[in-house]
């Protein structure tokens, strides 16, 4: 007669009888514990708020030397199993998959207690121990294990040989955890574990073999001496069982298997690079991506490391149809949050480098897919939204006919500036800087969406990645903009702002900074004025910041900057030459020379081209500020860089001599 | 009337199926497998008794598994989450979707029973919880739930939850679950076999007209016709 009863005890009367001085009341209460917990993170959390880690940690601590043969069949001793198999099982409970309660199994201090359980003469309390483990090792917040103590590595391979599957796949699972270091992969691999991993590759079970797979990448990865030692022909031929697993009947294994050929693809240029297992892999990837499990919301990420920065398989990919098939599972909805994130950034990389890329997926009409994508209520699937758009918005040809620049984009895309997350700002900004380098006349509409504003407030932030990602948008959006909408961001920004910024402590903000100056002052006489606003705040500031110029990029804005002021009239080009002269302290040498000197042929030519403007022929004061130069060595110094090998050094190398000539100079 | 299909007469056929060599090892091995993974034990056990055929997972595991697969056919839930529990508690711990179906069938038996009150005050503490992480899980939830609103629940849209075929579709995803656990295969190998033949006949059927198999229970010869 099938009961279904649901008469429980509460959770605080359950607690209560654990502390029981019996032993059956006790393993009947921790199996029940266990029960309620198994499946259901509500009830882990209000147990946990009860303290009940603590209080079965501690049984299990108190039980810990009540078995210690297996001979005894008495009624005592089966308790005393119990106690320790359910504590323990109840203990992995709590911890799989649910870091507050990693935390509270370590905190309560059972971590040893099961290390030290797991030479337990009983079967079932080693089982229920390395599973508890094995739960810990999953979360980030397990202990870090040393693998280069002598000690421990005898530790490790002696779980590795266990027959019990879930022992050995504790030891897999401490590898794939907190192997990190190159000199960590090495010092396993001169263990001999890559060989055991390897047998039970090939030998195991299917748990067995999926942690293996687990922990050859992560010894594998970026270590192309371990991979090639392995990959060599002593052991057999290894790669071989890896690409074999590949095609196995089981998605997990599948995908693990991929995992394992990218690491050595990506790691090493010696294996793996033919286009017959290139394309395996994309197909095999694509086809994962029907998975409706965890497989399925994994897999877009195992793409994505497969194609990131390779243009080559984003052809393959491309051939394959991956645009179509991604673009299919989006467009099904409903999806797992991770698996959107997924498919987002897989599609944000098939996009990053191809123009045929993104023609194809922009083919889709997929304006509106990503305009929801960037409502979405989690930070990551908006992050990925965001760097998606960045991708595709690199399509100049579909930038220059102000494809993006419409509302259904630009305001959800204005709205994440204000997001909660850095990140998501942060990528919300770079696919704005892109956006706004539209060449129509549209960009109207992102002042319009208060765009522009808050760029400005976001250049204010406390974090300097968006600070500086906010200048570079602003930077682009100023690029060839008409007078007025530039005035707008000037009178927005204010000469004080922009002259703090420039001198801001991060490199990185002070590069933007300069070169949002560039732009703003490039193309229109009125313009320069700018940076003569409040007693010249940001021509002295620029000044300031190319004497201690830290980065060469910090030079290049700046000179171009003083570049652009000095194409203007008289006072301005005399303003540039006092700039250039002053402040040189007990240096004796201006920056200008350095500059001229440097390796950097980016930063020559800008500096050459800054004297361009201050000596061509056409201004009045140019003798006189040609002899200045002269009398400061730079005209000399010009002269030797005649031959440069950079053409843009020496084309206005000549351009310089030629003027100087005009002057009557030899 | 012009046929392009080749004829085969049944003396052909049958000479044909005479020249193809089965081993009887590997029929013994597809019958214990069948009897293995369906988890009869007894059957596996006088099996191997008489025609010496090992089989490849324990007997042994076999009872643990279907006490928890006879649990989940008896309407017994609550019993089979705590065998499962006391065999793997990974697997309802790992398994959302798996976990959902068990305590959804619970929830089933407590609305046949007649249990309303307790019926709703389970599905608030316990299925509600899940089916605020999943849509899917929040459509079943509700599905389950209308069943309360009905007094002729044979005749009701959601009918079909109360049906014994509910249960032992339940005690059969249980079934595959422990399996995959204990690494084993969850699907017997026989089926597979009649399903590929029955694929065989039909692509064959467009080229020829041979005496092919229609009554898989008796696996007669039937004299091809055009």
């Amino acid at each position: 007669m099938p009961s279904a009863t649901v008469n429980k005890p509460r959770p605080s009367e359950l607690l209560s009888r654990l502390t029981s001085a019996e032993p059956e009341v006790k393993v009947r209460a921790l199996r029940e514990v266990k029960n309620q917990i198994i499946g259901n993170r509500t009830k882990k959390l209000s147990f946990l708020k009860l303290g009940a880690v603590p209080a079965v940690a501690g049984i299990l601590a108190d039980s810990i030397d009540d078995v210690t043969d297996n001979n005894n069949c008495n009624n005592d001793s089966n308790n005393a199993i119990n106690i320790l198999v359910q504590s323990a099982a109840a203990l992995g409970s709590f911890a799989c998959g649910f870091d507050a309660g990693v935390q509270a199994v370590l905190d309560a201090g059972a971590f040893p207690n099961l290390l030290r359980l797991l030479a337990n003469p009983n079967e079932k309390v080693v089982d229920a121990v390395a599973r508890a483990l094995r739960m810990i090792y999953q979360s980030k917040l397990a202990p870090k294990y040393d693998f280069l103590q002598q000690k421990n590595m005898e530790f490790l391979i002696s779980l590795l040989n266990s027959e019990k599957e879930n022992v050995s796949g504790l030891g897999a699972s401490i590898i794939t955890r907190s192997c990190e270091t190159n000199l960590e992969q090495k010092a396993l691999f001169d263990a001999g574990i890559l060989r055991k991993l390897n047998s039970l590759l090939e030998g195991g079970s299917l748990s067995q073999r999926d942690a293996s797979l687990e922990s050859l990448a992560t010894i594998f990865r970026n270590n192309p001496e371990v991979i090639s030692k392995f990959a060599g022909p002593e052991i057999g031929r290894p790669l071989s069982s890896i690409i074999d697993l590949a095609k196995d009947r089981y998605p997990r294994t599948r995908l693990l298997a991929c995992m394992c050929l990218i690491v050595i693809r990506n790691a090493s240029p010696h294996f793996l690079q033919d286009i017959g297992i290139k394309t395996k892999l994309i197909h095999i990837l694509l086809e994962l991506l029907d998975d409706p499990g965890q497989v399925g919301d994994e897999a877009p990420f195992a793409f994505s490391s497969l194609i990131a920065q390779k243009e080559d398989l984003q052809k393959l990919a491309l051939e394959a149809n991956a645009i179509d098939k991604l673009h299919h599972h989006i467009k099904k909805g409903s999806l797992h949050p991770r698996r959107y994130e997924g498919i987002l950034l897989a599609l944000a990389d098939m996009c990053s480098k191809l123009e045929s890329c993104r023609s194809k997926f922009l083919s889709l009409q997929v304006l509106n897919l990503l305009a929801d994508a960037l409502t979405d209520y989690n930070a990551g699937v908006r992050a990925a939204a965001c760097i998606c758009l960045k991708s595709v918005t690199r399509s100049i040809k579909n930038l220059s006919a102000g494809y993006f620049m419409n509302e259904t984009i630009v305001i959800p895309l204005v709205q994440l500036f204000l997001d909660p997350s850095t990140s998501v700002q942060v990528a919300a900004l770079g696919a704005t800087s892109n956006i706004v380098v539209d060449f129509t006349t549209r960009k109207s509409i992102f002042v319009q969406c208060g765009g522009m504003k808050q760029l400005v407030q976001l250049a204010k932030s406390m974090e300097s990645s968006v600070r500086s990602n906010a200048l570079w948008a602003l930077k682009n959006f100023v690029f060839q903009a008409d007078n007025r909408l530039k005035e707008g961001v000037f009178s927005e920004l204010t000469a004080s702002l922009l002259s703090s910024l420039i001198r801001d402590p991060e490199p990185s903000v002070q590069e933007q900074a300069l070169a949002l100056v560039r732009n703003l002052v490039d193309g229109c006489i009125n313009l320069i004025e700018f940076v003569f606003a409040e007693d010249g705040l940001i021509l002295g500031a620029i000044g300031r910041q190319l004497q201690c110029a830290s980065t060469a990029e910090i030079g290049i804005q700046g000179m171009y900057a003083l570049c652009n002021v000095a194409s203007g009239n008289e006072f301005h080009k005399e303003a540039v030459m006092q700039l250039l002269f002053t402040q040189m302290g007990d240096k004796n040498q201006s920056f200008v020379i350095k500059f001229l000197q440097s390796n950097d042929s980016r930063l020559c030519t800008a500096t050459v081209w800054t004297i361009v403007n201050l000596t061509c022929p056409s201004s009045p004061g140019a003798p006189g500020r040609l002899e200045k130069l002269r009398n400061a060595g730079i005209v000399s110094q010009i002269k030797n860089m005649v031959n440069d090998p950079c053409v843009d050094v020496k084309l206005r190398v000549r351009t310089v001599l030629g003027q100087s000539m005009a002057f009557g100079d030899n | 009337m012009a046929s392009s299909k080749k004829l085969i007469s049944r003396e052909e056929w049958e000479k044909r199926l005479n020249n193809v060599k089965i081993r009887k090892e590997d029929m013994n091995k597809l019958v214990m497998n069948f009897l293995v993974t369906e988890g009869n034990v007894e059957a596996a056990k006088k099996f191997r008794m008489e025609s010496g055929t090992h089989p490849d997972i324990g007997l042994a595991t076999i009872t643990d598994r279907m006490a928890v697969k006879k649990a989940a056919q008896c309407g017994n839930v609550k019993d089979a989450i705590e065998k499962i529990n006391d065999l793997n508690p990974e697997i309802l711990d790992t398994n959302p979707q798996l976990f959902f179906q068990l305590q959804q069938q619970r929830l089933i038996e407590l609305i046949r029973n007649g249990k309303v009150e307790a019926a709703l005050e389970f599905a608030q503490e316990e299925l509600a919880p899940r089916a605020e992480e999943n849509q899917s899980f929040l459509e079943e939830l509700e599905r389950t739930i209308s069943l309360v609103a009905f007094e002729d629940t044979s005749n009701c849209p959601v009918g079909e939850l109360l049906d014994i075929s509910q249960r032992l579709k339940t005690a059969s995803e249980v079934n595959a679950a422990v399996l995959t656990s204990q690494s084993n295969e969850k699907d017997p190998k026989l089926p597979s076999l009649l399903k590929m033949l029955i694929w065989a006949q039909n692509k064959l059927d467009k080229k020829a007209a041979y005496p092919c198999i229609n009554d898989l229970s008796n696996a007669r010869l039937e004299d091809p016709t055009f």
